[in-house]
């Protein structure tokens, strides 16, 4: 499996994660379409990146999950933002905001 | 919060495990479904949507594998299934299992034991406070030779050197101890006051030796050993009752030492050395000297400073001699005590370590062979997302299993082989009473075992995971393709075998040429029906009570001539291959020449022509008699030579070819009076034939014979040929000695022990190194079955098409032997190369045979090549027997 763009992403995939969870609960494909939509395709991410993350996710506390029923009434993994993953979510988000920011001004630096 | 979540979720994925898997099965299925619902809303037919969203998915297993490695507490979990696969692997092949664990359990557990001899007696450190900061100091003479200390050496190291807190001399011997609840022989020690300050030990009743107990006219005191008190003296804790008579003189027990405590080996008691009778002579090395270094000094600080002491001693003082010290040295009591003991344990330590080589050779090869046989298991579970990393840990986690358990067994094996171990180690190996398996030797086969895990995994995993998945799918399993490389692994691994097991063989031939050599020495004497007899009476100076013991011994000699059977009986000073006899200069003269003061004999010292350099042994005809000692010319003693007419003398008749070269000795007179402090002139009335006092091995030393009845002796050795059974001829022979004196214990043993104890060394390190190869040999003979097994069977259709285009089975097997000898040459080749650099470490322990011996060389290459031919020949066989139409369709 190629693993390339998990490790690249390993930071920014928690903090797209974290983002669209932020609007409300969603299961597993519904936080992949959100990520996609957000992000204007940019990043499309795959079950083989998305589940792990999850998973890694609810163990750190950040983010709860429960069964519930999907919009075409299936039965579906749901999950949601804990103040700990809101709190992760902020802290990110910030530290995102300056690497970026900072990135960007050492791009425009000639 | 953050932690206890973590830990609720570690405690959940170790657990609950099942419920885990369940939830991310159902959660990716759900997925997948909600995929299949969002291609058919766009319309998509559904097999078409079905298919698309497997593709995004990727592979449910793969997604699932990869939820597990991220999983907290999965390194453990993994670690746990891999364990629990890995078994239900090795069960899945008893047959193989139980070959590797077999060949595993007998490599760890013979390295084990020897490790646990040598750890017992090389490293583990002497049981006193402090070990390694004590000393043993020796002389060393002009020769380089390393000696006890002469008392005034001992006094001038005590006292000018700086680097010691605390020096003591001591010397032991045995006594006849009476007093006690039976009269013993015993091993006495006899100690300068600071003996026990050197190994900070303090009895553990009663007190330490005082500096006035070493005086002149100091009430006797002794003090004993944990064991002796026990014993003997009834663990009395009331020790004001307790005497000790040891030559006539009575001592008082004024302490108990603790138990364990017990330096030099073997000793019962101490006692104080007399400090005040010291011999002045620079030249009379009589004590052995112990210190404890003083805190921040080095040991090589410590041996310049007496070094410098003992240079300084040389060139000043009056006694110029040979025997006069040059130098000093100080080295670790515990490698002193195990010196000598040192090489050959190595020897031994790397003989095991070679057969553990070629055992793990042996797992490897079938690890190998079943590792090409699970390249379709691999490629499956590759190919279901399992990181090679995994596939790796996977097989380190096997070879962990197979290691552990073989080590286990191995272990088990060793505790059981030790005590089999120490009965066949050689009674002067120093310290077999520390041998045991403890927590260090059980720590060392768990390091051994981990390594040759770790060996054995990194190895199996690095060839088995080389290949790339898909071909091994593709392969349907032959594994054909990648087979090649790993058989060629395979050869070099059993070439590598030969090669190691070479080496051992040749170690083992010439330590078992060297034995045979040994054995077709003459000793010079007879073996069999000897009884000896050990008894000391209380020492004497006074030239009238010395004569009276003689007369008791020749008592003894008369009534033991009664004994059932007894044909000669006889006596001496030392027993041949049973501690040595001493040697002096001693002075050809004339009764004329004798000068008539002591300093008269300087002059005469310078004279080469006049010195002559033997072993002094005091005996009796019937000694000669008993021990079959052959009378080559004059005569043995006999009644005429009574204590007060001529004394006479035997000589050896390496000593008469040496001193007397083309001349007859017989008649000549000689003086040999440093040995017994008679002056009398000693006339040689026979020579008898050469003995090897010192071992087969040692050349016979020229030896100068006394009469017991002209130089008495305190202590002899009497020897008993008798034909009756040993153990009546011992209790008849203690009966007799108890109705002659009750006070004198005796000391029985049968010659025939001695002489065998003699060979004991050499035949341990033979019996050791020969089962060490022959196993090498067993499991080098296996690998080359193995590889050429598998290679047949690998080959079946080549030998199919070959046989079909007209190969003869003639031919077939020609080629299958050749390809086997092949590897066999190579490891031939290695290990001739590897046997010449090596067998130099055993040079020491050769006798008669050079460490190259063409003969022992060319009979090991032949076996190595019988054995590996047969290994070849029935697999060859089998080649030959190959249906071109079977093997042809099989495929």
């Amino acid at each position: 499996m190629p693993s390339e763009p998990t490790t690249l992403l390993q930071g920014t995939l928690d903090l797209l994660i974290l983002k669209s969870l932020a609007t409300g609960e969603r299961h597993g494909l519904g936080i992949s379409r959100r990520v996609q939509q957000i992000t204007r395709g940019t990043f499309v991410v795959k079950p083989g990146s998305l589940f792990p993350a999850l998973h890694r996710m609810e163990e750190e506390g950040w983010i709860s999950s429960f069964w519930g029923e999907s919009e075409n009434n299936r039965r579906a993994k749901y999950y949601r933002l804990t103040s700990a993953g809101r709190k992760q979510f902020e802290v990110k988000a910030r530290r995102w905001g300056r690497i970026s920011l900072a990135i960007a001004q050492a791009l425009e630096t000639s | 919060m953050s932690l206890f979540t973590r830990t609720r979720s570690f405690l959940r994925n170790l657990f609950a495990s099942r419920r885990v898997e369940a939830e991310i099965e159902a959660e990716v299925r759900s997925h997948l479904e909600m995929l299949v619902d969002e291609n058919l809303r766009t319309g998509m037919a559904p097999e078409e949507a079905r298919r698309a969203a497997r593709i995004e998915l990727g592979g449910i297993e793969q997604v699932k594998e990869q939820v597990r490695q991220q999983r907290l507490g999965q390194w453990l979990h993994s670690v746990i299934s891999d364990i629990r696969f890995g078994a239900r692997q090795l069960r899945k092949n008893p047959g193989t299992t139980a070959i590797m664990v077999f060949t595993l359990a007998l490599a760890i557990g013979a390295t084990t034991a020897i490790f646990s001899v040598v750890y017992g007696v090389l490293l583990r450190p002497l049981p006193y406070a402090e070990p390694d900061r004590i000393m043993a100091i020796f002389e060393i003479n002009s020769g380089g030779t390393w000696s006890r200390l002469a008392d005034p050496n001992f006094n001038d190291f005590r006292t000018q050197s700086h680097s010691f807190q605390a020096v003591a001399k001591y010397a032991d011997m045995t006594a006849s101890v009476s007093g006690a609840s039976q009269p013993t022989r015993t091993t006495v020690a006899a100690v300068s006051p600071e003996f026990l300050r050197v190994f900070r030990v303090h009895p553990v009743i009663g007190r330490d030796f005082s500096a006035e107990d070493a005086r002149k006219g100091a009430a006797p005191v002794i003090l004993v050993s944990h064991g002796y008190w026990r014993q003997f003296l009834g663990s009395a804790q009331d020790l004001s009752e307790a005497h000790l008579k040891i030559d006539n003189a009575v001592f008082s027990v004024v302490g108990v030492l603790p138990a364990g405590f017990q330096f030099p080996p073997d000793v019962g008691l101490w006692l104080p050395a007399d400090l005040d009778g010291e011999n002045a002579s620079r030249t009379s090395h009589n004590y052995s000297a112990v210190g404890r270094l003083r805190d921040g000094v080095t040991v090589e600080e410590a041996g310049r400073d007496i070094s410098a002491i003992a240079r300084r001693i040389h060139d000043t003082s009056s006694e110029q001699s040979d025997y006069l010290l040059k130098d000093g040295a100080v080295v670790p009591l515990q490698d002193s005590v195990t010196g000598k003991a040192r090489p050959p344990l190595l020897i031994l330590l790397g003989a095991v370590g070679f057969l553990l080589l070629v055992a793990c050779a042996n797992v490897a090869n079938l690890l190998l062979a079943q590792a090409s046989v699970r390249e379709r298991e691999l490629a499956v579970r590759s190919a279901l997302g399992a990181t090679r990393r995994r596939l790796i840990r996977q097989f380190l986690t096997e070879a962990f299993l197979l290691s552990l358990v073989g080590g286990g067994f191995g272990v088990l094996g060793a505790t059981m082989g030790t005590g089999g171990l120490l009965g066949l180690a050689p009674e002067d190996l120093p310290r077999l009473d520390s041998v045991s398996i403890n927590v260090p030797v059980l720590l060392f086969a768990l390091l051994l075992s981990t390594a040759v895990a770790a060996g054995l995994g990194a190895f199996t995993a690095a060839r088995a995971t080389s290949g790339d998945p898909s071909r091994g799918l593709g392969e349907g399993g032959r594994g054909q393709a990648g087979s090649q490389s790993s058989q060629r692994v395979g050869r070099l691994i059993v070439a590598a075998q030969i090669a190691i097991t070479l080496v051992l063989l040749v170690g083992a031939g010439l330590l078992g040429r060297s034995l045979m050599k040994v054995l077709e020495v003459n000793p010079g004497f007879r073996v069999d029906e000897i009884v000896t007899m050990d008894v000391s009476l209380p020492w004497m100076s006074d030239p009238k009570a010395k004569t009276g013991q003689a007369i008791f011994f020749a008592n003894l000699i008369d009534r033991l001539k009664q004994l059932p059977g007894a044909r000669r009986v006889g006596a001496t000073s030392g027993l041949p291959m049973d501690g040595g006899l001493p040697d002096g200069m001693f002075l050809l003269m004339t009764q004329d020449e004798v000068p008539a003061t002591p300093e008269g004999f300087a002059p005469l010292l310078q004279q080469k022509e006049r010195i002559g350099n033997a072993d002094f042994c005091v005996a009796t005809d019937g000694f000669f008699q008993a021990l079959a000692i052959p009378l080559i010319r004059g005569r043995l003693f006999d009644e005429r030579d009574s204590a007060d007419s001529p004394h006479v003398a035997v000589i050896s008749e390496s000593l008469a070819r040496q001193r007397w070269p083309g001349q007859d000795p017989i008649g000549h007179t000689l003086e040999f009076g440093n040995m017994d402090g008679d002056l009398r002139l000693l006339t040689v009335v026979g020579i008898v034939g050469d003995i090897h006092e010192y071992g087969l091995d040692a050349p016979p030393r020229p030896t100068v014979y006394v009469s017991l009845f002209q130089r008495p002796r305190s202590a002899i050795t009497v020897t008993i040929l008798s034909n009756a059974d040993t153990r009546l001829v011992t209790s008849e022979a203690r009966r007799i000695l108890q109705e002659l004196d009750p006070e004198i214990p005796a000391r029985f043993r049968t010659f025939s022990h001695i002489y065998s104890a003699s060979l004991g060394s050499r035949r341990f390190h033979l019996i050791l190194i020969g089962f060490f190869g022959i196993a090498a040999l067993l499991l080098a003979t296996a690998g080359v079955f193995g590889v050429m097994a598998y290679s047949v069977s690998r080959r079946t259709r080549e030998i199919g098409v070959r046989v079909a285009l007209g190969a003869g089975s003639r031919e077939v097997l020609g080629m299958i032997l050749g390809q086997g000898l092949r590897t066999v040459f190579v490891g031939i080749a290695i290990g001739l190369a590897g046997a010449l650099a090596l067998t130099r470490a055993v040079e020491s322990l050769l006798f008669g045979v050079t460490a190259t011996d063409p003969l022992t060389f060319a009979g090991v290459v032949l076996l190595l090549v019988a054995a590996a031919l047969l290994a070849c020949f029935i697999p060859a066989r089998r080649a030959t027997r190959v249906d071109p139409m079977v093997a042809l369709r099989c495929e």
